[in-house]
């Protein structure tokens, strides 16, 4: 049973309440957002080598494209922390994600329709569905005129779009699996995200560097 | 937080008013949760009801499998649910999609429930309904589900709502897309791709029926609940004025009297369901607070019945006359021409 973000998404709400991200606030985020999408676009890549008759290369290629549009925009919309330690904790997080979902399993050779493909389908999913951070801010606060709160937005609806494809294939996708199977498949990697998820939250609105362990050995 | 594990799907439900009083279970609309029927956790109780509400798999605060379920897992998950709550014979309130689980509710469970009332919903989808279901389907898919809420907007409120609630308006649009997890929503909505008519079905229902239906509501259409209540024996059909779709979000106090004073006819036995349709009060406090409807309630141009009948029977006849005007040779005679109104100035 891996962590539940609730208990975070909570206590950021509560610090979110006082004011938008800082500039620490929204380079963790930013560098969190970008591992995030790194990782997808790094799995997403090798696609445009397979066939483009293969009937998932028409609905993933332009995720990959997306992925890394979405990535730049939030770096270019984020204010920078010159704080060392908060890119220290974000490394941390990043080498935690990738060892968590164990995505370096994905970047071997071609996809094919079978468990492999499902499973990274399913995390591909688990991360533009668990990972949002809209509903932490307060409902009155304004996401159109500043360029970080905007560019949050945007990844959010973007993410709601792409989330289509996803959802599609795991339901019609024969990947010779039982919906029991599948359906086990999907929430496991739903648990493994809100882990790193939950993880990432508890930097949020804490003094930099708080959460490494052994910072001071 | 009170939750029912239902085959590995988290319900989340909520149960309120006193344990002896007859239950009223609450279905969703499509983007509801259950704290949208706040007002009804007092209302209701106030007027002898307990009240029984929850999200369904794929809303609010329960599970929201990926592979989706359909209207029938919906009907079976709430049995479910009655049964674990100990609910024997609930009166089953479902609003929009959650009307067609009601029905399909009260279809395959007549022996658990003691009234059934479908609001702004259908039993069988019309080609303007189904239009509406593919733009919102498409607004969420391919814009947005902000969008998706921008296209339900006008649909369920009332002029009047939106303009005084402007703001809040535009927070319960922030509040939805933040709580709502999309890919829940898609599935439900997906239920209605393959949704096949219950129509025929709906004759089997035998229960005590409330049909509700609000003045102008554009998205499910008068016919289509007086369909419900042609089909259903047991049945009244009554109109809501002044509001639209999601009326029971804007005027909880009189949509609570109405419910209030059904199920107190139903327990009393003074229920009479025979299909006769009635217009209800503006003011939640009237008395009497229905009227029975002597227009011709499925017209929006406010004719009487006779003359809506009467005119109705004119046409009829024309068009009689032309088929059977060749047949014959006569002619029909040409309406006079309307006078014309000189220009002014």
């Amino acid at each position: 049973m891996s962590q539940s973000p609730e208990p975070a998404q909570r206590r950021v709400k509560r610090h979110f309440r006082n004011g938008p991200p800082d500039a620490e606030d929204q380079t963790r985020i930013a560098l969190f957002l970008q591992s995030v999408k790194g990782l997808n676009a790094s799995v997403l890549a090798k696609l445009e080598w397979q066939p483009m008759d293969w009937m998932p290369y028409r609905w993933l290629h332009s995720q990959y494209y997306r992925e890394m549009e979405l990535s730049t925009l939030v770096g270019r919309a984020t204010q920078w922390s010159t704080q060392p330690l908060i890119y220290m904790e974000a490394a941390q997080i990043s080498v935690d994600l990738w060892g968590r979902t164990q995505a370096a399993r994905y970047l071997p050779g071609f996809f094919e329709v079978d468990k492999r493909f499902y499973s990274y389908l399913a995390l591909s999913h688990a991360f533009m569905s668990v990972i949002r951070l809209l509903p932490v801010l307060p409902p009155s606060m304004d996401l159109e005129t500043d360029p970080f709160l905007s560019a949050l937005k945007a990844i959010e609806e973007e993410n709601g779009r792409q989330i289509q494809t996803q959802i599609r294939l795991l339901k019609e996708l024969d990947a010779g699996l039982s919906r029991q199977r599948r359906e086990g498949i999907v929430e496991d990697q739903r648990q493994c995200v809100e882990g790193c998820f939950a993880q990432f939250l508890e930097t949020l609105g804490q003094p930099p560097g708080a959460t490494l362990e052994g910072v001071d050995d | 937080m009170p939750v029912f594990d239902h085959e590995g799907h988290a319900i989340y439900y909520e149960l309120h008013g006193r344990e002896r009083d007859p239950v009223i279970t609450i279905v969703n609309g499509l983007s509801m949760r259950t704290g949208h029927w706040a007002p009804y956790f007092e209302l209701l109780p106030a007027r002898g009801c307990r009240v029984l509400t929850y999200d369904m798999v794929g809303q609010g605060a329960s599970s929201k499998p990926i592979l989706g379920a359909d209207f029938d897992d919906q009907a079976e998950m709430l049995a479910a649910l009655h049964v674990h709550l100990g609910i024997d014979f609930p009166y089953v309130l479902g609003i929009s999609f959650g009307g067609v689980v009601a029905l399909k509710y009260a279809i395959s469970h007549p022996e658990r429930i003691a009234g059934l009332i479908p609001v702004s919903t259908f039993s069988e989808l019309d080609p303007q309904l189904e239009g509406h279901a593919q733009n919102l389907y498409q607004g969420l898919a391919r814009v947005g589900f902000e969008f998706y809420l921008d296209l339900l907007m006008p649909l369920n409120f009332s002029n009047a709502y939106l303009a005084s609630n402007r703001e809040l308006t535009r927070i319960i649009k922030r509040v939805g897309a933040s709580t709502n997890e999309l890919y829940g929503i898609q599935n439900l909505m997906e239920s209605l791709a393959d949704f096949r008519s219950i129509t025929p079905e709906l004759a089997t229902i035998r229960c005590p029926t409330l049909i509700l239906h609000a003045e102008f509501d554009c998205l499910t259409p008068r016919h289509l609940h007086d369909i419900m209540r042609q089909h259903i024996s047991t049945s009244r059909l009554v109109l809501v004025p002044r509001v639209c779709h999601a009326f029971t979000l804007e005027i909880p106090e009189l949509t609570s009297r109405v419910l209030g004073d059904f199920v107190r006819s139903v327990e009393s036995g003074e229920w009479q369901g025979d299909q006769s349709v009635w217009i209800a009060a503006e003011d939640p406090g009237a008395e009497p607070l229905l009227t029975r409807c002597e227009q011709d309630h499925l017209r929006a141009i406010p004719l009487p019945r006779d003359t809506g009948n009467a005119a109705a029977a004119s046409v009829r006849a024309s068009r009689a006359g032309r088929g059977s005007k060749a047949a014959s040779g006569k002619t029909t005679p040409r309406r006079k021409a309307p006078r014309k109104v000189p220009p002014k100035g």
